[in-house]
């Protein structure tokens, strides 16, 4: 008898839970499809996955990196201006940030920038959080310390723990690894436009050890300032690189050893970007033609006319560059591109780095409803990949890519032959 | 403590007896008479490069003479300086006698012809420590014949190091990162303390392998992925050959040209060059000459190089031995080499960390080592190390170190390449034509 009533009482619990579970589930998908009340998509579910927010300053100090040198910060800085355009702001105060996620302070941003996973797919599902710039090395800390967990006194007195200390010291954190060597594995590749203002293109960047020996060293288009990689200073779209390998190499990144899993020999980055680089920095890569398109010449000609049909074209009305093979395979081999990072110590004047945290995972409300998508644009306002523009609002409106499917190929885009980016527009300048 | 099972009580049957006396019967006579009594005892002949680090190789003649007395084996350990390591070789396979066992500091792919398969010595390790791993299969792999034509026991990464006082006056306290910066930082220490960068350009194994990796990094590949000329067919060689000449005029110093053997590490133990890529031997020689210039010398990864190659640097020493296949005691060669393997982590030690074993099962706590080194000031220098076998591909990358790759490395082909254009000998251009003619008819010859 002891033993039904037991069961009985489990039986009970168990179908209190199902029943809970049923009042929940079929309110999911109205919260989603409506949006309900919320800047966020999904308030409900905001916790588990919730939009972008800048980091508190310990967090960026317990990261190695000193947040007073952060440049255009957001939530302290550029709350208006690119890439936020008209009435948008970049961010906004919001003190579920903290709520959500201790390591965050109260600032949600707004601002999604779009791009392109250097891995061959050429398919727009990077969407990430320009936090902030930094433009000299200085910002590495080399020394900090910082005790967690002490506890004097708790539970009536009795309980006491010294607690564990996060430090830096040389540079490198508790792990014996510089931030600076972890970031330096990831790179984030910035277009910027190469035609300036009076039409001419500008075949190298005005910094003077960036110069490719490829191409005139002047003209020059400028890198001086972090402003250089505002969105309506870029080309294109940007591109990151795709070494961000898990750990566990579940996502097929070469992270060991074994031929069967490098047969190349070459291993991937060890570092993992969502599990060591904690603030979701990355080395800026600038890439850029060192061949005017309206006179590539016999070997580049041809290379561009193919990128041009496959990709379409930039603002400057070169071909939009989408995949690691084709800047280093195609345009670099061949001399129609170079690339390179501007000097760690500042005297370049721009971004050396950028705190841009890629969105782990940009389904289910990570992109709120009042976030923008920062893109390239036409001169016409249109989006130059529209296909970006399809997965942002997808994402925000329904918390999925488009069809559900993980992710959305681009459109094909016209190429400059049937655009009014043809070679040789000149000038064309957003 | 550990309880033995007890015997008390029980039975020997006729079974059992039997069983014993057979056994007995067989393996008697080896406790009784050992293998001098039926014949004079063997001698092991080993030719070595002789280490950087000097502790090293006093242990290797030790413990190899300790395996020669425990396998009834007179062993003589040959060490030689490592720029007549190819020349003693090439005469004993040209003679075909000499000694036993020919340990290279890089793989020598050119020896294929007379070497034993080692194949089996793999084997025999495998299940004691796994797999062979990628960095031994690509260095001493012949992917034509199938065969492994030596065997690899350890290796040495290849990191930057540079000089934090100096580089901190300069605004790069945390040392260059990229190669952008060595050159701009380079030039500012120049200019400023007339102390140069002091990268290896010289035809030895130091310039051999710092030349490599700039060429690697920059994507200016000798060989391609099946051992075919790479090298010019595109413009990153002489980019690469541009940006040396440039590093060198903005800069370096004269002296990048005409150091001997490890110029580039007394020149760093003398604090007149402000950094260098070198095995970490260069800091331990720092640390036992003068600590105060140790604590000054950081370590960094390498440098990321341009064009989509990363953070990568070619290894400073892939240890590999040969028995040759005119040595006269190939079996016991193989069972010396396989049971060195049992000895890496002691390896690990006497090299003062300077040797990376190629089975990281040997030196399971090598992370912890380097992070808490009893030398080093601070003692997690070297934790910088920590990912090296991610950032170290094998010599001849990316292919296998193929007798044509391994011949353009040991004929000191790209250091003479570079020299030419350093030197005002010939342009990027030419010196990248004429070097490509030159590895094309090395590719040819072994075809």
């Amino acid at each position: 008898m002891k033993s039904i009533r037991k069961h009985a009482a489990i039986f009970v619990a168990v179908l209190a839970l199902v029943g809970v579970l049923f009042v929940v589930v079929p309110n999911l998908p109205a919260q989603n499809s409506n949006g309900v009340g919320s800047a966020s998509f999904n308030r409900g579910s905001a916790n588990f996955n919730p939009p972008p927010c800048d980091y508190n300053d310990t967090f960026y100090q317990d990261n190695g990196l000193d947040p007073t040198q952060l440049v255009g910060r957001f939530g302290t800085d550029r709350q208006t201006g690119p890439p936020a355009t008209g009435n948008q702001v970049n961010w906004v105060a919001d003190t579920n940030c903290g709520i959500n996620d201790p390591n965050r302070r109260n600032f949600r941003i707004l601002a999604t920038t779009g791009g392109f996973p250097d891995d061959g797919s050429g398919s727009p599902t990077e969407f990430i959080s320009i936090l902030a710039f930094v433009a000299n090395q200085t910002a590495f800390e080399t020394t900090y310390s910082r005790t967690v967990g002490a506890i004097n006194g708790g539970l009536d007195g009795d309980q006491q723990n010294a607690g564990s200390t996060i430090s830096i010291a040389n540079s490198q954190n508790p792990r014996s690894i510089a931030m600076q060597d972890i970031v330096s594995n990831f790179e984030g590749y910035a277009a910027l436009k190469q035609r300036l203002p009076n039409g001419t293109f500008a075949m190298n960047p005005c910094a003077p050890d960036m110069v490719s020996p490829l191409a005139p060293a002047t003209p020059c288009f400028p890198v001086n300032t972090v402003n250089a990689v505002f969105t309506p200073n870029l080309r294109q779209d940007w591109r990151f690189a795709t070494n961000r390998n898990a750990m566990d190499g579940s996502d097929n990144n070469c992270v060991g050893t074994d031929p069967a899993v490098c047969p190349d020999g070459i291993s991937d980055t060890p570092f993992g970007y969502f599990c060591d680089d904690l603030l979701g920095m990355w080395i800026l890569t600038y890439f850029w033609y060192t061949v005017d398109p309206a006179n590539p010449g016999p070997v580049c000609g041809p290379i561009l006319a193919a990128l041009d049909q496959k990709n379409g074209v930039s603002l400057d009305g070169t071909p939009i560059i989408l995949t690691a093979d084709e800047l280093n395979n195609q345009l670099e081999a061949n001399g129609c591109g170079a690339e390179g990072q501007e000097a760690v110590d500042g005297s370049d004047g721009g971004a050396v780095w950028l705190v841009c945290p890629a969105i782990p995972d940009p389904r289910n409300g990570a992109i709120a409803r009042d976030a923008f998508l920062d893109q390239v644009v036409l001169p016409n306002g249109a989006p130059q990949n529209p296909a970006l523009t399809q997965n942002f609002l997808s994402l925000q409106q329904s918390g999925n890519f488009p069809n559900n499917a993980s992710v959305s190929k681009p459109q094909s885009q016209k190429p400059r032959s049937q655009t009014a980016l043809g070679r040789g527009s000149g000038g064309v300048m957003k | 403590m550990i309880k033995m099972p007890s015997t008390k009580g029980r039975k020997v049957s006729r079974r059992d007896f039997l069983e014993l006396a057979a056994v007995t019967a067989s393996i008697g006579p080896f406790f009784l008479f050992p293998r001098r009594a039926f014949a004079s005892q063997q001698t092991l002949k080993i030719a070595k490069w002789s280490h950087f680090v000097p502790e090293f190789d006093v242990w290797f003649e030790s413990a190899a003479k300790n395996w020669g007395n425990e396998h009834d084996t007179k062993v003589v350990v040959d060490k030689l300086p490592l720029e007549t390591i190819r020349a003693t070789a090439t005469a004993e396979v040209q003679v075909g006698n000499g000694h036993d066992v020919f340990i290279f500091p890089w793989p020598p792919a050119e020896y294929y012809e007379h070497a034993i398969d080692h194949g089996d010595v793999y084997q025999r390790v495998a299940s004691k420590y796994g797999a062979i791993p990628q960095l031994a299969h690509r260095s001493t792999f012949n992917p034509k014949n199938r065969k492994y034509f030596a065997f690899a026991d350890f290796w040495a990464p290849s990191p930057l190091h540079f000089f934090q006082d100096y580089w901190a006056e300069i605004g790069m306290p945390l040392g260059p990162v990229h190669y952008g910066s060595l050159r701009s930082g380079g030039r500012k220490l120049r200019d400023k303390f007339d102390i140069p960068c002091g990268l290896a350009f010289t035809p030895t194994l130091e310039g051999n392998v710092t030349l490599h990796t700039i060429l690697y990094a920059f994507r200016a590949w000798i060989l391609d992925g099946n051992g075919d000329l790479l090298f010019n067919k595109n413009v990153f060689a002489s980019l690469a050959l541009k940006y040396i000449q440039a590093l060198y005029q903005d800069s370096g110093t004269p002296d990048q040209l005409s150091w001997g053997p490890a110029g580039n590490v007394e020149a760093m133990l003398a604090r007149k060059t402000s950094s260098t890529t070198n095995a970490i031997s260069l800091l331990r020689a720092a640390e036992k000459q003068d600590p105060r210039v140790a604590t000054k010398i950081w370590l960094q990864p390498p440098l990321l190089g341009s064009n989509g190659m990363g953070v990568t640097a070619l290894p400073h020493v892939t240890n590999c031995s040969v028995v040759w296949s005119f040595s006269q005691n190939q079996n016991a060669a193989r069972q010396f080499l396989a049971d060195m393997i049992d000895s890496s982590r002691t390896g690990y030690e006497k090299s003062l960390g300077c040797n990376f074993p190629v089975y990281p099962k040997t030196v399971p706590d090598l992370v912890v080592r380097l992070s808490k080194d009893p030398q080093a000031d601070p003692s997690y220098k070297y934790s910088e190390l920590k990912d090296a076998l991610h950032w170290t591909p094998n010599l001849g990358v990316p292919g296998f170190a193929t007798p044509a790759f391994m011949e353009v490395f040991n004929t000191s082909l790209v250091p003479r390449m570079v020299q030419s254009v350093l030197r005002g000998e010939r342009s990027p251009e030419d010196a990248a034509a004429t070097a490509a003619v030159e590895i094309q008819r090395i590719v040819d010859k072994w075809k």
